[in-house]
């Protein structure tokens, strides 16, 4: 698909490639011109079909699994008193 | 040290306590588990957050009040852990991306194989799956994960933490994802997740 009106193309007009696309969607970062662009396209592409499920779930895999907790209760206390130490 | 550009602040000692509870503080469990998922060890991730906020109160003037404090702190623990910490630790030589990342900047990339991984056996991964395969990864691939996913970071404010073009965050965290979907294929099909 050699459209001129890809809202995806970069500066130098080159094509982008469907991971540039997809990514961009995935990350937030896509403009409503994009998105709309991009819905388009993953009706004829397959893969872009089928990756943006599986990345998209990995993506809030991550989101919920990942994020550790809580810093320890005293760490706070700990920075505090040290650079009141260093700062008197 | 400083994330932006920006000419020397002059603060008065209330001024900095300020900036150090209200715009500083509340990054401190994002911070945490940065760190600990770069040291992989709840010690060194408390000495590593600890030196950070240390680092971040004595250059506070580098610090333009209002701006964006979480991406500044990012960039002070990571540097702090490549400089500090890991020269301590007996890490491996890095590996050359450079490699990599022309590959993946190049046409190849669309028809590069991805790894046989379905949407349904990651459903399945209700334990540590998906931490663990994150901790195993290289620190450059994980930390961009860590970035962008966990903490929500726009590519540009990436770029800025890790000291790397656009192009090249992009690039990484390709590669990274792949390699995370590679770790839980391989889980999966250790679970015969994918016999179906
Ligand atoms: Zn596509």
């Amino acid at each position: 698909m050699n459209n001129p009106m890809n809202p995806f193309a970069k500066p130098d007009q080159q094509k982008p490639t469907c991971m540039e696309m997809l990514q961009t969607i995935l990350d937030g970062q896509a403009t409503e011109e994009q998105k709309q662009y991009f819905k388009v396209h993953m009706d004829h592409c397959m893969p872009c079909y089928k990756s943006y499920d599986l990345d998209m779930s990995l993506k809030q895999l991550v989101q919920s699994k990942c994020c550790g907790g809580a810093a320890p209760t005293d760490l706070v206390e700990k920075i505090k008193q040290q650079i009141l130490q260093k700062s008197s | 040290m400083e994330l932006e550009e920006a000419p020397k602040q002059n603060y008065s000692e209330k001024e900095k306590g300020e900036i150090f509870n209200q715009e500083f503080l509340p990054h401190i469990h994002s911070m945490y588990n940065f760190g600990y998922r770069l040291t992989l060890d709840r010690d060194d991730a408390k000495d590593l957050v600890q030196d950070t906020y240390l680092k971040a109160y004595r250059f506070i003037e580098s610090f333009q009040k209002g701006t964006n404090a979480k991406a500044w702190l990012f960039r002070i623990l990571k540097n702090s852990f490549i400089n500090d910490y890991r020269k301590k630790s007996k890490e491996p030589a890095k590996v050359d991306y450079q490699e990599v990342e022309t590959y993946y900047n190049s046409e190849e990339v669309d028809r590069q194989i991805t790894p046989d991984l379905r949407v349904e056996s990651l459903k399945d991964m209700i334990g540590d799956e998906i931490s663990n395969a994150l901790n195993s990864l290289d620190v450059d691939f994980k930390t961009v994960i860590i970035l962008c996913d966990l903490e929500g970071f726009k590519y540009e404010e990436m770029a800025k933490i890790l000291d790397i073009p656009i192009g090249t965050v992009r690039s990484r965290l390709h590669r990274a994802r792949n390699l995370l979907k590679e770790k839980l294929s391989e889980y999966a099909k250790s679970m015969g997740y994918n016999k179906a």
